[in-house]
């Protein structure tokens, strides 16, 4: 385990002075200088209102900003030393920021985070996403407490969605954990989260963070981490989510993010999942699911027509991931026209399980696996825009409910082409 | 051993606080008295100490433990007549031992023949030397001290028809500061000690003496007159006689009983008492240093006077409400433990028995800048007993061995003025002088040791302090520095073994010698001098340049 | 006469006999050393079937495409495929050692050339093979890349790669046998420079409305549509 590599010297002196904390809260950074003066101000605020007697700290692990984002946090530590804090507080509250060695990374800056919190002790860590501009200072409360009072292990956000955003949570991430567990996680990739040391020991010890998905999608790998561990799990609601990741809307970057880990996961982690028979209900608190029906603009003719070129270019790949039937059901689907355009749930859900198959077995380069599910997602989100689009609030929990059932209902599927010899001809 | 400038012997001074009636009995009644303490002197002057504060022996009701006076002049009969006084006082100053007196300037008892006299008739010559009034309504802004046990400043004469205000009991009425007769007769009152030898007052209750409309009716610019003018006198009949005020009010207030020097000597720095022992169980030295830093500066002949517990309860006043909160929490779980927005037990059981704790404290106490006072029976680690009504649980008798009535007094436990502590713990048996000093490594034994180090230099009782902020804030780490010499503390403030470097740049090339030791320590170089310490450990370094 | 005839072709006879018996021994002994190496070689083969099924090498093979390739050639698995090729190695020097005990002396130096040669015909061999497997990788990717980047005619991007890579191979190969280097090295860059210059001119002169059209098209509506696309973060 390459952990001298993550805490560098000077993180380490600064980890002596702060000693044993209750919590700690992790920024993982990179020239955020616009947004993270105000949410290390919030952080601050939710921590002395909520905890006041806790020992805290925040930690920024932070990939080399050019614009003085570290010393923004660092303005916002509570100390003697600097006279000139009117605030009253019980404590001391160290901000301390620290630079990871090498390229920019969410895996490397989340890996420095859990290791501080292991080596803290803190009993309680939440992640916080630099750019979380509506961040209010309940999250503290709503992130930590159920953590740090109630004892759970990780706590998930849930998030007031715009209906069509986040299609690939909702109909990939979402119902296929759900399906693999037993357990809905709302947002199996969240922006912010909270885990507990338990959690924290326990990833430190997964040697996962060298590797590429650990690198680009360590928030999936944590989740399924928890998951596959049987760790306490609790969500708990944050309230609209409004800031969009600047690269999340490359399609494919997204996927690497999300689909690689969770498929990684799910090969790494088989006997936990695979003998899942039920579901489980997840603590939360406050609503499920919230959605609103705001219009968007959407070119969904761009869709249809990636779906189908992809599906008629990529079919040397395809033909190496997919089982016959399912390709020739797509192939069929990708030559009608768009208004007869019929990409079932079940059509969806086999595919997406053929591809879970294929990439454990690495029949080609899994990278390359992934890259080629970004067609069939188009094809997918046309889909499901084209049967939702003026679908009223309740229909659309219907229709994504049902989805997740047609995931776990195929669930045994999914185990068949797991176990079976060749995934391709 | 240092010389001292007669003027200024206070700022040297290490004060052990005593209440006579607890200390030791002569008479087999059961309280102690003066020919008892006499007794008790060679022990004192072999602790180290050099200054004796003695709480108010005066004729009393004796329902506010002697705070309610009924006669200036004389001695109590409970504890002697006023040649046992003077006997004392000579054997003390015989052993190079001072001795302050309390003076309840701001009220006396209701049986003082002063108040019988005034309350008699409006006509009276005494009528107005308290103060009355037709109505409870006047002086509102002013706060009540005794939540416990009053709820208002009035009370209701039935002798007189008429209120008369009582900033504390309701049985102690206030004198009137305006009238000049009363304080011609308090100058009196004090000449008289000064004449049999006293070396000075502590004055209780200072910021109360003067009433105004639409104020608060503390710390007022008259009552500041009214010091003054006792001071003047003081310095022009007997030099070298010291002044301490009782004052629990925030630094920035305290600055004015100091004036320019010509008010008092000494002041309580009550403000910083309760934070020593938040900065404890928070194991953050912020508490600490933010009051330090926000106590002003003080006249240079002027000095504050440190404790860590007195025979009140440890006051909550001066803090925010979240910071009460928190001190109820830690120390005062149990109910029956608060008091008067205070918290009334002694400093062992405060600190859990934990003698690690017990030193850290008080080597804060003894290096921080101040005059340090002992309060009795804490050095050895006496206990108390919450249940004693009011704060008599802090004022029990001093246990001087393990046999009868723990060597207090030949009498009958039952007739004893207050019962013996007895649990397992902190009992007499378990606690008390004669076992701890066979002992070397004894509590009374490391107390000795310890203001034996604070003697050694006037480093600590004159010299200014400089704080460091290492980045490890459960750490409290200072400078003092007097004349030649340099001197650095560091103290551990938490219960795990920490380690801290300490920014020594502008000492380097000094080597450190550890002051209880004498052992050596490495010179301090370029990089940030590292330093592990213990749980709740602390250092005082010499730094020497050789 | 007829005596005379006899007793030549008894000499012939003899002096065959003679250089047959002068042979035996060494074509025996050839014999044997091929009998052991055969053993030999197969027992190598053995071992390192093993050791390949072992490392599953027929996994990593699956994984980079060459096991694809092989089926299509119905030539047997890579695991099979090396083994055989390690028997046959084996035996081969085993042979050529045997035939170097015969003593020609021409011989020997053929032999010794052969084996000379033979480390480079196998290097060629593994650039060919590692080429195959470089080109089915990149052409794959290149292919994703532009489908789901929208390139037009990805196919021609992905087929366009893998032929330039092999071609690379090739050329390499030959350069490391020594096979009509620079005629190799010519048609290369023929080829490639052709091929350059075939699409400059295509885009250029030929294709130059449709080139405008195309970039105007790629470049006006790209900007709108991804800001369409990109309302929607699938996160």
């Amino acid at each position: 385990m390459a952990e001298e590599d993550i805490l560098s010297d000077e993180l380490l002196r600064q980890l002596i002075s702060v000693g044993e904390v209750d919590i700690l809260v992790g920024l993982h950074t990179y020239n955020d200088a616009k947004t993270i003066g105000h949410v290390v101000q919030v952080i601050r605020e939710g921590l002395l209102r909520y905890f006041p007697r806790e020992r805290a700290a925040i930690l920024n692990a932070d990939g080399g900003s050019a614009d003085n984002t570290p010393e923004l946090v660092q303005a916002a530590s509570i100390s003697d030393a600097r006279q000139a804090s009117t605030l009253h507080t019980l404590r001391t509250l160290h901000c301390i920021s620290s630079r990871y060695a090498g390229h920019p990374s969410a895996g490397k800056a989340m890996h420095t985070i859990v290791a501080a919190a292991d080596l803290l002790r803190a009993k309680a860590c939440a992640v916080i996403a630099p750019r979380s501009s509506e961040i209010v200072p309940e999250w503290m409360d709503r992130l930590l407490r159920p953590i740090y009072r109630d004892h759970f292990d990780y706590v998930t956000p849930v998030y007031q969605r715009h209906h069509f955003e986040g299609i690939l949570v909702t109909n990939l991430m979402y119902p296929m954990v759900r399906a693999a567990y037993g357990i809905p996680i709302c947002e199996p990739r969240p922006g912010e989260f909270g885990f507990s040391d338990r959690l924290a020991g326990h990833l430190l010890g997964e040697d996962v963070w060298s590797q590429d998905v650990g690198r680009s999608g360590p928030e999936v790998i944590i989740t399924m981490s928890a998951l596959a561990g049987g760790y306490r799990m609790y969500q708990s609601f944050l309230g609209p989510k409004g800031h969009v990741e600047q690269q999340s809307s490359d399609l494919v970057h997204a996927l690497r993010q999300t689909v690689a880990p969770l498929f990684w996961s799910l090969a790494k982690d088989y006997a936990s999942w695979s003998a899942v028979r039920e579901a489980q209900a997840v603590p939360t608190l406050g609503p499920n699911f919230l959605v609103t029906m705001d219009s968007a603009r959407l070119d969904r003719k761009r869709l249809h027509h990636m779906f189908c070129s992809g599906v008629v270019d990529l079919e040397p790949v395809l033909k190496s991931i997919l089982t016959p039937p399912t390709l020739a059901a797509l192939q069929r689907i990708a030559a009608t026209d768009e208004h007869r355009f019929d990409y079932s749930d079940e059509l969806w859900v086999k595919a997406v399980y053929e591809f879970a198959a294929s990439y454990h077995k690495s029949v080609i380069s899994r990278d390359h696996i992934i890259q080629a599910l970004a067609p069939l997602y188009r094809g997918r989100v046309y889909a499901f825009l084209e049967q939702n689009l003026n679908a009223s609030e309740q229909e659309l929990e219907h229709n994504l409910e049902v989805l997740c059932q047609t995931f776990e209902r195929l669930k045994p599927y999914l185990l068949e082409r797991w176990a079976g010899q060749e995934g391709s001809s | 051993m240092p010389s001292t400038a007669p003027d200024l012997w206070y700022k040297d001074a290490i004060i052990y606080q005593i209440h006579v009636r607890a200390m030791h009995d002569s008479n087999g009644d059961g309280i102690g008295d003066f020919r008892g303490l006499t007794e008790k002197l060679d022990y004192l002057q072999e602790l180290g100490i050099n200054t004796i504060w003695l709480m108010p022996f005066f004729p009393s009701p004796l329902r506010d433990d002697g705070y309610d006076i009924s006669d200036y002049t004389s001695v109590h009969p409970n504890y002697g007549t006023l040649d046992d006084f003077k006997g004392f006082l000579d054997a003390a100053h015989h052993r190079g031992i001072r001795v302050i007196i309390e003076l309840v300037l701001n009220h006396t008892s209701d049986q003082h023949p002063w108040f019988q006299e005034s309350r008699s008739s409006v006509d009276n010559p005494r009528r107005n030397w308290y103060v009355w009034s037709d109505t409870d309504t006047r002086y509102r802004q002013a706060r009540i001290i005794f939540l416990d046990t009053e709820n208002s400043n009035w009370a209701w004469d039935p002798v007189s028809k008429a209120y008369y205000w009582h900033r504390f009991f309701s049985h102690q009425p206030d004198l009137n500061y305006d009238n000049s007769a009363v304080r011609e007769e308090m100058w009196n009152v004090m000449k008289f000690w000064l004449d049999l030898g006293v070396d000075g007052f502590r004055l209780d209750a200072v910021p109360y003496l003067v009433e105004r409309e639409e104020t608060s009716c503390e710390n007022l610019p008259e009552t500041h007159s009214v010091i003054k003018e006792l001071r003047r006198r003081l310095d022009e009949y007997f030099p070298g006689k010291m002044l301490l005020a009782e004052a629990n009010q925030w630094p920035a207030d305290l600055r004015a009983y100091f004036a320019d020097g010509d008010e008092f000597h000494m002041a309580f720095h009550f403000p910083l008492m309760p934070r020593m022992y938040m900065g404890l169980k928070l194991e953050d030295r912020k508490p600490i240093t933010e009051i330090l830093q926000q106590t002003p500066k003080i006249p240079d002949p002027c000095q504050w006077c440190l404790f860590l517990r007195n025979h009140d309860e440890l006051t909550l006043e001066m803090v925010t409400d979240m910071e009460r909160d928190y001190m109820y929490d830690e120390y005062a779980r149990d109910k029956p433990m608060r008091l008067n927005l205070g918290i009334r037990r002694r400093l062992a059981p405060l600190l859990d028995n934990d003698r690690r704790r017990i030193e850290l404290m008080n080597g804060m106490l003894f290096s921080l800048p101040g005059t340090p006072v002992i309060y009795y029976g804490d050095e050895i680690g006496m206990g108390d007993n919450i249940y004693l009504g009011d704060r008599n649980g802090v004022r029990t008798p001093m246990q001087w061995d393990g046999g009868w009535n723990a060597g207090f007094s030949s009498a009958d436990p039952e007739t004893l003025y207050a019962a013996l502590i007895l649990n397992p713990v902190y009992g007499y048996q378990v606690v008390n002088v004669k076992s701890q000093r066979r002992l070397p490594h004894s509590l009374l034994s490391w107390m000795r040791r310890v203001i034996a180090v604070r003697r050694s230099t006037q480093v600590f009782s004159r010299g200014s302090i400089e704080f460091l902020y290492p980045a490890n804030h459960r750490v409290l780490a200072y400078v003092r520095k007097f004349g030649n010499e340099t001197v650095l503390v560091v103290n551990n403030l938490s219960d795990s073994a920490q380690a801290v470097e300490v920014d020594l740049s502008q000492y380097k090339g000094n080597i450190l010698v550890e002051m209880f030791s004498r052992n050596i320590f490495p010179r301090v170089g370029s990089l940030p001098y590292l330093m592990t310490l213990g749980p709740y450990q602390f250092f005082w370094f010499r730094l020497r340049r050789i | 006469m007829q005596g005379m005839i006899v007793h030549e072709l008894r000499q012939v006879w003899d002096e065959f006999i003679r250089a047959f018996a002068h042979l035996l021994p060494r074509l025996l002994v050839i014999l044997i050393i091929a009998a052991v190496g055969w053993l030999v070689a197969y027992l190598l083969k053995i071992l390192v079937r093993n050791f390949l099924r072992l490392v599953k090498f027929d996994r990593l093979s699956e994984r980079a495409g060459a096991a694809q390739l092989l089926d299509t050639a119905a030539l047997p698995s890579a695991t099979e495929l090396l083994s055989q090729l390690v028997f046959w190695l084996a035996w081969l020097v085993f042979v050529l050692v045997g035939i170097n005990a015969l003593g020609t002396a021409g011989v020997q130096e053929h032999i010794s050339a052969f084996l000379r040669f033979l480390p480079r015909v196998l290097v060629a061999l593994a650039i060919l093979f590692f080429g195959i497997l470089a080109a089915n990788f990149f052409s794959r990717a290149a292919l994703l890349a532009a489908v789901n980047s929208n390139s037009p005619s990805p196919q021609l991007l992905s087929d366009a790669t893998r032929v330039i890579i092999i071609v690379l191979a090739i050329s390499m190969a030959f350069e490391e046998l020594g096979l009509a280097q620079k005629t190799v090295l010519i048609a290369f860059s023929i080829v490639f420079g052709a091929l350059m210059l075939g699409l400059a001119i295509a885009f250029g002169l030929g294709g130059r409305d449709l080139a405008r059209r195309f970039l105007e098209k790629r470049f006006s509506e790209r900007t709108p549509r991804k800001a369409k696309e990109d309302e929607l973060s699938p996160l």
